[in-house]
């Protein structure tokens, strides 16, 4: 009797376990229910700035060292945005890599200077392992992307 | 008479307490030294690039693309997704790793992701990436060092006490952060 009790419990918790793994939340509970086409977002961010919305895609890559943004693909083909959140508020981690997300966030413009997008393109570069040319940089630009509240993602 | 009770209760709890934190102590102090570096290194995974060189590929519907590209560097195992980040490029995820690859040069990388392990595991209690009740178990936790270090200052009498060597070492310590702050 004793046996099978905990024969129970271990299962219960194998499979609390399991389904654990199957969809994460990241951050607070996601509020929204409809989710809002990136492309539809990036086709006239004007519109969204400042709104709270749901957005769906896989995602791309990853923040290596903090976790602290990810870059969602877009239902349009060579279109992605991204996810920044506050440091250590949300970490993404890298195995999300691959993997659908849904991702709650505030639609955020960003005025970024030549001189600030070498220092941001040089510092992410150095992050991300990467190798970083300066001189492809020759004007700012004008960024849009999601303040990260709250994700859910479908790790293994 | 009394002082005894106070000081063998302070002690007795020190002492246990100080057993309690053993556990938590090492992580926090192991993955404090690991993230103080972050910029310098990756704490939590070991990341390499492998090169990869192939022939470069005529612009297709994504699916033909990724079906020619796994053909063409013979890879068996099916990709979890794919992205196209440019017409040039094609990302292919799987379980641990990636391939980027610019189709018009038929060039590319593999990066290949590894946990590091202890340290990732450390690094997540830590850093509170559990969150949930892991946040009020590390409360409980910052509470009990709190307590080991007042309590630590009267654990001995005499000379070796804070009444003796005690004081100076137990200033020291508190100068010491507050001189850093105000060069």
């Amino acid at each position: 009797m004793l046996k099978t009790k905990w024969l129970i419990i271990l299962l219960l918790l194998t499979f609390g376990l399991l389904s654990a793994q199957n969809w994460k939340t990241f951050g607070k509970e996601l509020t929204l229910k409809d989710t809002t086409l990136i492309s539809t977002i990036l086709a006239n961010p004007y519109a969204f700035i400042g709104k709270r919305v749901l957005v769906e895609g896989t995602v791309v890559d990853v923040c290596k060292k903090r976790g602290c943004w990810m870059e969602l693909a877009s239902d349009k083909e060579f279109q992605s945005i991204r996810v920044k959140v506050n440091d250590g508020e949300i970490v993404f981690p890298l195995e999300a890599r691959g993997k659908l997300a849904l991702i709650e966030g505030i639609v955020e413009k960003l005025e970024i200077s030549k001189e600030e997008l070498i220092k941001a393109m040089k510092h992410h570069a150095e992050e991300q392992g990467e190798p970083f040319d300066s001189t492809k940089i020759t004007e700012g630009k004008t960024i849009y992307r999601l303040k990260g509240l709250a994700a859910k993602i479908q790790l293994d | 008479m009394k002082n005894l009770k106070w000081r063998k209760w302070n002690n007795i709890l020190h002492r246990d307490l100080g057993y309690l934190a053993v556990g938590l102590t090492i992580i926090y102090s192991i993955s404090g030294i690991a993230v103080n570096h972050v910029e310098d290194w990756n704490p939590n995974y070991k990341i390499r690039h492998i090169p990869v060189k192939t022939t470069f590929f005529d612009e297709a519907p994504v699916q033909v693309l990724v079906s020619k590209v796994l053909t063409k560097i013979n890879i068996a195992e099916k990709p979890e997704s794919y992205f196209r980040p440019s017409p040039q490029e094609l990302h292919l995820f799987f379980k641990n790793k990636t391939l980027k690859l610019n189709i018009a040069q038929g060039t590319g990388e593999w990066e290949i992701v590894e946990k590091r392990p202890i340290l990732y595991e450390f690094n997540y209690l830590h850093l509170n990436h559990a969150k949930k009740w892991w946040t009020y178990f590390a409360d409980l936790y910052a509470l009990i060092l709190l307590f080991l270090a007042i309590s630590g200052l009267f654990v001995l009498k005499g000379k070796n006490g804070l009444a003796g060597r005690g004081k100076w070492l137990t200033a020291i310590g508190i100068i010491l952060p507050v001189i850093f702050l105000s060069v």
